[in-house]
């Protein structure tokens, strides 16, 4: 690409088998694809064969950035990396991991927009990409380090304005949870892709770029950028009225003006991040640690009488601020996913509560730090009853041949796709209905668990009137459903119950579309897309009319950034154009169907936890029904049809699809 | 004249026009210093951007809004203020020029008042690219421990960047503004 705005104009592609490095044209990819997961997406269609697996030398290992990374766009830091999984259950497929930092603006500005990693070396190495080149390293000194003494031994050698994402002894030990690390806590965790740096013996990235983000109209920019900025101020959405971050709070990326993250002082021994007492990043994952999470009110309240085992005897421990950060930082130098304490101290306590006290000679004492201390290691470099959780639960339940009870909480805590679970309404938390109904047709239909992408579908929940722990006493429900009347043309797609479910299901599919976009972009999920704002003080929610905030915000500052002319239903069609891609991709290269993704449709028999509200099989189906009818897809089969993909641009998709028979 | 000995005369003047006004003769100064001495007086003052690290978050705003303001492009390289964050203790200071009252910068420029210039409505110490030679002789006369001037490469050639204080910006710096826990502040200049 000759003057490229927005862009850098060039992805990195790296053979780790030949040992070679080459670069493609982001032009093949955009605008169409925009970026992140929609340029992963078009690649994994083009060149991912069905039947690769995880650690394979096929498999494609992306880490992206879109056209925002690096510039003044509010939370364009955020990236995201796509592979083939080795955690996904039952078949690991192509998924998504999102990831924020600094490494993405430091990429563009060496001059690029993605790396794609295949092929697997043999010896470990780290990738060195530096203004517009990129090496690949001799890293047998730093294999075996953790993360944080990978990034400082790499600043040492290579400048200490690099960027580095690595992996730690979790990654090179193929825990199926194993994180791409960054920083202090920046991570891709849940997909394990970490697993898959090491299977191709990559130790790490590491980024320097004196290059610039070119703005097409730079004075527009900036003000869309204020403009921006100013929308998102009261930050995430899970707060109706929020605030200005405090000293006490960190922005995850680059060119984020919000503070999500707290940062904790502690002096965590032992795990190289540095000597003295500091400061450390910690975020949503850490609470898991520190405050526990307590799904033990789930069986007694709502399915004693119609289950008779328990499935969640205790809440999950929380250890406090000092322990639990103290753990949460051991976790981030093996280079292991934080998500899964929770799900393993479940696990580990009902294997308690049912009469297993040890597991391959290890004593089983969930509550006791030292445990999880030890455990933590164990795991990372898989070694006696760490190796077999090191394979995440169901797989743990199988090696094990453990008791249906046990099954069956490994399956409670990762129900679909071999995930855990993440605002499914049961269990832990709440999502009253309507907002179960969006939640359950994105985690139906997706690849892994989707809340990580879909927020904006879940956080309206904290603008509902109390329940179970979240709600506000200070909105209006009238003017919640004004809002999205706006939006939608009715408010009774946030209505309780099962009412307008085709309204409803039209609602889950655009923001399914906007979710991708979003990922393609990339912008903050907790913040976008803005379909709510934010307000900074209960006098000034009260005094709005509605509670809209601007579903434009990205393109407003998508314009002048890139010189190109698309609006917001353009930029809406690429995402709808990601989404019906990736299902194309499930459907070729993984059978995707309709009964692949009722396959957890129990789950929702089950009572939501907030009020009760569940369904039955013929709910579930007229939902599926009208979901797919939203996304224009067959009724029977769950496929793509050709109307929609040729709509979308798709043509050579459906040619694909209906030459191996899989097209409507 | 070395440097060390230019350094201490320039003080030795500046503190002794200070004290005594324009009192200069007799004290035995030659013609270049009383020179140097009236000009130091005629200098506007200028604010000063101040970091704060305290309150900085290394979100780098600053950078990109700066250099997307002044260069057209989005780039840490590129700004005038740079935020270098120690990212796994968490500290995060800034360099941003310190807008001296006596400018060590402005008189070290070979082509004093066409590169380095003193802007005369707001005092700022800012450096015209087109006429910069980029030998760095302002970098190297900067008193500070770490020279917030930097030589960068832009089209083939090598200038000098620094703050101007977003001088022809009529909300003043960018960074400032932007910056979203006022770890920024504009301090206006002390008359």
């Amino acid at each position: 690409m000759a003057k490229t705005y927005g862009w850098a104009g060039k992805i990195l592609r790296v053979d780790l088998t030949k040992g070679t490095v080459k670069t493609e044209d982001t032009a093949k990819y955009v605008p169409e694809y925009i970026g992140g997961k929609g340029v992963a997406t078009r690649i994994a269609w083009n060149e991912l064969k069905p039947g690769v697996k995880a650690y394979d030398p096929e498999n494609l290992l992306m880490f992206m950035t879109g056209p925002f990374a690096g510039t003044l766009a509010p939370t364009g830091g955020r990236g995201i990396v796509c592979a083939v999984s080795p955690r996904s259950y039952p078949i690991e497929w192509f998924t998504y991991s999102g990831m924020g930092g600094h490494w993405t603006a430091e990429l563009k500005y060496a001059g690029f927009d993605g790396v794609v990693v295949k092929g697997n070396s043999r010896k470990p190495v780290y990738l060195w990409i530096n203004d517009g080149k990129a090496e690949i390293k001799d890293a047998e000194k730093l294999w075996g380090l953790g993360t944080f003494a990978t990034q400082t031994k790499l600043k040492a050698e290579q400048g200490d304005q690099t960027q580095v994402i690595c992996i730690g002894p979790g990654g090179e030990n193929k825990v199926l949870y194993a994180t791409v690390q960054h920083k202090l806590s920046n991570a891709a965790g849940n997909a394990g892709f970490g697993a898959v740096m090491g299977a191709k013996k990559l130790k790490a990235i590491a980024i320097r770029g004196t290059g610039g983000v070119k703005v097409a109209n730079p004075a527009q920019f900036i003000s869309a950028c204020k403009e921006v900025a100013d929308l998102i101020s009261a930050g995430p959405t899970f707060n109706p009225i929020g605030g200005p971050p405090g000293p006490g709070s960190l922005p995850c990326s680059h060119g984020c003006p919000l503070g999500c993250t707290s940062m904790r002082k502690g002096d965590p021994a032992g795990l190289e991040v540095g000597s003295g007492t500091r400061n450390m990043m910690k975020h949503c994952v850490d609470p898991m640690y520190t405050w526990g999470w307590d799904r033990t009110e789930y069986p007694t309240k709502f399915i004693k009488k119609e289950y008779t085992g328990d499935i969640f005897t205790r809440p999950t421990k929380g250890f406090g601020d000092d322990i639990g950060s103290e753990l949460q930082t051991i976790g981030e130098g093996l280079g292991i996913s934080g998500w899964n304490y929770v799900n393993n101290y479940v696990w580990v306590s009902a294997c308690v509560d049912n009469g297993i006290a040890e597991l391959n000679g290890h004593k089983l004492e969930p509550d006791k730090p030292d445990f999880w201390r030890d455990l933590l290691y164990k795991i990372a470099y898989r070694e006696g009853i760490g190796d077999i959780l090191a394979d995440d639960l169901i797989r743990a339940c199988e090696r094990l041949n453990m008791p249906e009870k046990i099954k069956k909480i490994a399956l409670w805590s990762e129900p679909m796709w071999g995930f855990g679970t993440h605002r499914i309404g049961r269990g832990a938390e709440s999502q009253p209905s309507p907002i179960w109904i969006y939640t359950m047709c994105h985690w139906i239909t997706d690849s892994r668990d989707p809340l990580q992408s879909h927020h904006q579908s879940s956080f309206v929940e904290y603008w509902f009137p109390p329940h179970h722990g979240a709600g506000s006493p200070d909105t209006d429900f009238k003017k919640l459903k004004a809002t999205y009347a706006r939006v939608f043309g009715t408010g009774e797609v946030m209505e309780p119950g099962f009412g307008h479910i085709k309204e409803k299901t039209e609602a889950a599919a655009y923001l399914g579309d906007r979710a991708n976009l979003k990922d393609s972009l990339l912008v903050c999920d907790w913040c976008f897309p803005r379909l709510l704002s934010g307000f900074m003080s209960k006098d000034e929610l009260t005094a709005a009319t509605d509670y809209y905030g601007d579903l434009d915000a990205e393109t407003k500052m998508f314009v002048p950034l890139t010189g190109l002319n698309m609006s917001t239903a353009d930029l809406e069609k690429a995402g709808e154009r990601v989404r019906n891609l990736d299902r194309a991709l499930h459907v070729r290269n993984y059978d995707r169907t309709r009964e692949m993704d009722s396959t957890a449709e129990w789950v929702f028999e089950y009572p939501e936890k907030s009020d009760g509200s569940k369904l039955d099989k013929a709910m579930f189906n007229k939902i599926v029904d009208y979901f797919y009818e939203a996304r224009g897809w067959d009724k029977k089969t769950g496929w793509p049809t050709r109307a929609k993909l040729e709509k979308l641009g798709l043509k050579d998709v459906a040619d694909e699809l209906a030459g191996i028979g899989r097209l409507p | 004249m070395s440097d060390q000995k230019r350094v201490t005369r320039r003080e030795f003047v500046r503190d002794f026009a200070v004290v005594t006004g324009a009192a200069a003769v007799g004290v035995g100064l030659s013609k270049e210093a009383l020179a140097e001495v009236q000009v130091i007086k005629e200098i506007p003052k200028a604010g000063v951007v101040v970091h704060d690290p305290s309150l900085c978050r290394g979100c780098k705003i600053c950078e990109v809004a700066c250099s997307a303001s002044h260069d057209g492009e989005c780039s840490s390289y590129l700004s005038r203020i740079h935020i270098k964050p120690n990212d796994l203790d968490l500290v995060f200071s800034g360099l941003v020029c310190s807008q001296c009252e006596s400018p060590s910068c402005y008189f070290a420029c070979p082509k004093k008042d066409q590169a380095l210039c003193i802007d005369k409505e707001t005092g700022a110490r800012y450096i015209n690219q087109d006429e910069c030679l980029g030998c760095g002789q302002c970098i190297e006369a900067c008193p500070l421990p770490e020279a917030p001037i930097w030589l960068k490469t832009v089209k083939g050639r090598e200038v000098a960047f620094k703050c101007d204080l977003c001088r022809g910006r009529a909300a003043g710096p960018i960074c400032v503004e932007l910056c979203p826990r006022k770890a920024l502040t504009f301090e206006e200049r002390r008359d």
